[in-house]
């Protein structure tokens, strides 16, 4: 265990944990937007920059990524500092300035009040902030279907070739993690469109509610080795029919002990 | 366009099956082509086991890869401060006349692409123009369009 102090309390950690998820715990809110549970840390943001001191440090501050740094013994951190949340008005600032139409943006930017970029807004933005979490989720699941296009200034996500991605399987969890909602995809009776690519709705056999989509369900049960069958009922049919078994084993076991 | 994608074989020989020889493949093909041709990167990416999405951002990624046609040659405009302040501009504009295209385009033959480029690091040479590997100092308007001409020639030598 590693003590350290957050805001002027004193908290434990376990060693090796990145302040950011320390912080959580502790119900400090800290902007993370290129942050996931889901996949490693990346430090893309910059929003979750804290400042940190110790106490051999003879008065000196130092900056870093919240979501990146394993905490340490005597840390003496602070969350929300003057010169902390000034640093996060200028990644804001910048943000605003990239995504003018993202209501995410706009409303976090405003938490920290800056309502007006200080920069030229880009024109055409798309509001993507090029956070990554997107296709860092595509790849953990193992699709890899997306990935980052172009450098610098012209950097995009998109599908190899920019064409309908091949290794895509209409998951949805890219779209789902976007932090600014960019990613569109439309669900139509038993058809999903995401990435310029159609994908068809497994319908449950007891509900007929869709579920997910063919190629999901194939690539789950190949990679997960999850009979293929599952994926036939939906989520609340797949509890319906346990507790029908369940209540079955229970009267059954009754009847055994009578 | 008929590029000869039965050399591909050929250069996949040359390295190792792994994701580790990506770059060094995608070099090879820009070379034999003059750009990637998509199927090339369908291809190596099979090949060498990397994922088509991470192939395409590789070749996306540096400015050595091109995804369209290039030219035989590529023409390298320096146009970094000192080249600049040396009247890389006029150079710029009197190749772009000369070759009819703009910065960034290639010839109707194939033979040339244009480009600019923020410093070679050979300031002291300044203006350069680079045609391929080879780099010219002290490039002047009326000594550039001669660049052009043996260049041609020495291609077909
Ligand atoms: S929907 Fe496609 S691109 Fe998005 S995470 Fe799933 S497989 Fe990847
Ligand atoms: S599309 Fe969304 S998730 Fe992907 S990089 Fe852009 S902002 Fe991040
Ligand atoms: S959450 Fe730490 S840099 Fe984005």
């Amino acid at each position: 265990m590693v003590s350290l102090t957050i805001n002027g309390r004193v908290v434990q950690a376990n060693k090796g944990e990145m302040l950011l998820s320390v912080t959580r715990r502790e119900g400090i809110d800290i902007p993370a937007l290129c942050h996931h549970d889901a996949v490693e840390p990346f430090g893309a943001c910059r929003l979750c920059m804290v400042e940190i001191t110790k106490a051999e440090w003879d008065g000196w501050t130092n900056y870093v990524a919240a979501c990146l740094y394993p905490v340490e013994d005597g840390l003496i951190v602070q969350t929300h500092s003057s010169k902390v949340n000034e640093l996060r008005r200028t990644v804001l600032d910048l943000l605003l300035a990239r995504c003018p139409n993202s209501p995410e943006i706009r409303q976090l930017a405003a938490e920290y009040g800056v309502t007006q970029t200080a920069y030229e807004e880009i024109p055409d933005a798309d509001n993507c902030i090029l956070c990554g979490l997107c296709t860092r989720v595509c790849e953990r699941l193992g699709f890899k279907a997306i990935s980052t296009v172009g450098r610098g200034h012209d950097k995009v996500v998109a599908p190899p070739l920019k064409e309908a991605p091949p290794d895509c399987v209409g998951c949805l969890s890219c779209a789902q993690v976007c932090p600014t909602n960019v990613i569109q995809y439309e669900d139509e009776g038993n058809k999903r469109t995401i990435w310029n690519k159609s994908f068809e709705l497994i319908a449950c056999k007891e509900c007929g509610k869709q579920t997910i989509t063919r190629d999901f369900a194939e690539a789950l049960s190949s990679q997960r080795n999850i009979p293929e069958d599952y994926f036939e009922l939906c989520d609340e049919c797949h509890r319906r029919e346990l507790s029908v078994k369940m209540g079955s084993i229970v009267s059954w076991s009754r009847e055994a002990a009578s | 366009m008929n590029h000869d994608l039965d050399k591909l074989p050929e250069i996949y020989e040359r390295y190792p099956r792994t994701p580790q020889s990506l770059i060094a493949v995608l070099q090879d093909i820009q070379k034999e082509f003059h750009f990637l041709p998509t199927e090339a990167l369908k291809r190596t990416a099979e090949e060498l086991n990397v994922p088509l999405s991470k192939v395409f951002s590789v070749s996306t990624f540096y400015n050595a890869f091109s995804l369209h046609p290039r030219g035989e040659k590529i023409i390298r405009v320096c146009v970094g401060t000192t080249c600049h302040i040396r009247g890389a501009k006029q150079i710029q504009e009197q190749l772009e006349n000369h070759l009819k295209i703009k910065a960034g385009e290639t010839t109707e033959d194939k033979k040339f692409t244009l480009e600019v480029v923020a410093c070679v690091g050979a300031c002291a040479m300044a203006p350069v123009v680079a045609v391929d590997e080879t780099y010219h100092g002290g490039v002047t308007v009326a000594s550039c369009r001669k660049l052009v001409k043996k260049s041609k020639k020495g291609k077909k030598s």
